[in-house]
């Protein structure tokens, strides 16, 4: 039961915070709520995706499907960490203007570049963290004991969507200005913890060489083998042993970042 | 989003040219009640070969190790292949990451 909320709660709590983030944001510079309808869409559609990709994954067994599958999970991180990225850029382009234009005028434009990706991000974010508790939750179920599974899972749920709650309340509290500079930030980070994970698939999978594998060794600050060090590396990119393709991907990913978001600040 | 398309097709491509040549060594790993059977696997260093992962459950696993860069989801009773490259020596650790207290191994190079 224990292990079934801990599960839980660290697979949905990525999802759950970058709603919450985007939920947050939305709140403070979206009256109309169209934004936050997309968001909740994109949350179901990602619990209907995950169920689908969990069940794809149980019953395909076969190497190549097998690989398909890592393929299109793979395609789903890039995807996930790319559009998150536009969208904070996007976000911080209007922010901007925000002071300078009416209110009604910043909706509209919300309306029609950002809500496809607010819901898509979301979907994503759920369906790929969901598609590996609804394995797990499949397997624990096999073992027979379904009502401690059902408590830790709803407890692990709850327990996740409570920090992420917290997270966008306490980001909420904050005056806007720092509410996008703060929430901006966080998504970033969630993004290129995304990126990393996939070029370490990338590089798994034998389709990336590491060039150098690990670069360095870090293991005895954080060891990412751990429950903790693993949230750690789960939420920001961190490892303990990187390889260089996966140093050079993260460097190249905020050196672009960097430069658009200056371009942005004085466009 | 245009690089994301990019990278699919980009790995789409390399998937089928990567035809896997069959006289690999194959090491064998059983996971079972939260455990790795062996908990430590001893491979030739620098040399490719096959981990024949089979989770015989009760329960999913999962075989995780951020520093091998591997990471693969088992429902009970299924039994996947991967891959590893050549691996300077050392010692690499594994976890189950469904069982992280107790699924705890680690592979050697030598």
């Amino acid at each position: 039961m224990g292990n079934a909320f801990f599960v839980v709660w660290r697979e949905s709590l990525e999802a759950f915070l970058i709603a919450g983030i985007l939920y947050a944001w939305l709140k403070a510079n979206d009256d109309t709520g169209a934004g936050r309808r997309s968001l909740f869409l994109g949350l179901a559609a990602g619990v209907g995706l995950a169920l689908l990709l969990g069940w794809a994954l149980l019953g395909v067994q076969d190497e190549l499907t097998g690989e398909a599958l890592e393929i299109f999970q793979t395609a789903t991180l890039f995807v996930a960490a790319g559009l998150i990225t536009q969208m904070v850029l996007w976000m911080r382009r209007h922010g901007r203007r925000m002071k300078a234009e009416l209110h009604a005028q910043l909706a509209a434009a919300a309306q029609r570049s950002g809500h496809l990706g607010v819901a898509v991000v979301a979907a994503l974010a759920v369906a790929r963290e969901g598609a590996e508790t609804v394995i797990f939750l499949y397997g624990m179920a096999q073992e027979g004991d379904l009502q401690g599974l059902l408590i830790g899972a709803v407890a692990g749920l709850a327990g996740a969507g409570a920090t992420a709650w917290l997270a966008a309340k306490s980001l909420a509290r904050l005056n806007i200005g720092l509410l996008l500079r703060l929430s901006s930030i966080l998504l970033l980070i969630l993004a290129s913890a995304l990126l990393i994970a996939a070029i370490d698939r990338l590089i798994g999978a034998g389709w990336l060489p590491p060039l150098l594998d690990p670069v360095w060794d870090t293991s005895m600050l954080i060891d990412d083998t751990t429950k903790a060090g693993k949230l750690v590396a789960d939420f920001s990119g961190y490892r303990a042993r990187p390889a260089l393709s996966s140093l050079l991907a993260w460097a190249t990913y905020w050196g672009l970042v960097l430069l658009a978001w200056r371009r942005t600040g004085h466009g | 989003m245009k690089h994301a398309l990019l990278s699919v097709i980009f790995g789409l491509l390399l998937a089928s040219g990567a035809a896997v040549a069959d006289d690999m060594p194959t090491f064998k790993l059983l996971m079972k009640d939260g455990r790795f059977f062996p908990e430590m696997l001893e491979v030739p260093a620098n040399t490719r070969f096959r981990l024949e992962v089979k989770n015989e459950g009760p329960g999913a696993t999962e075989f995780e190790s951020l520093e091998l860069k591997k990471e693969l989801v088992l429902a009970p009773g299924v039994t996947r292949n991967l891959v590893f490259f050549p691996m300077k020596p050392g010692s690499y650790k594994f976890f189950d990451d469904f069982h992280p207290e107790t699924g705890q191994g680690r592979i050697v190079a030598k």
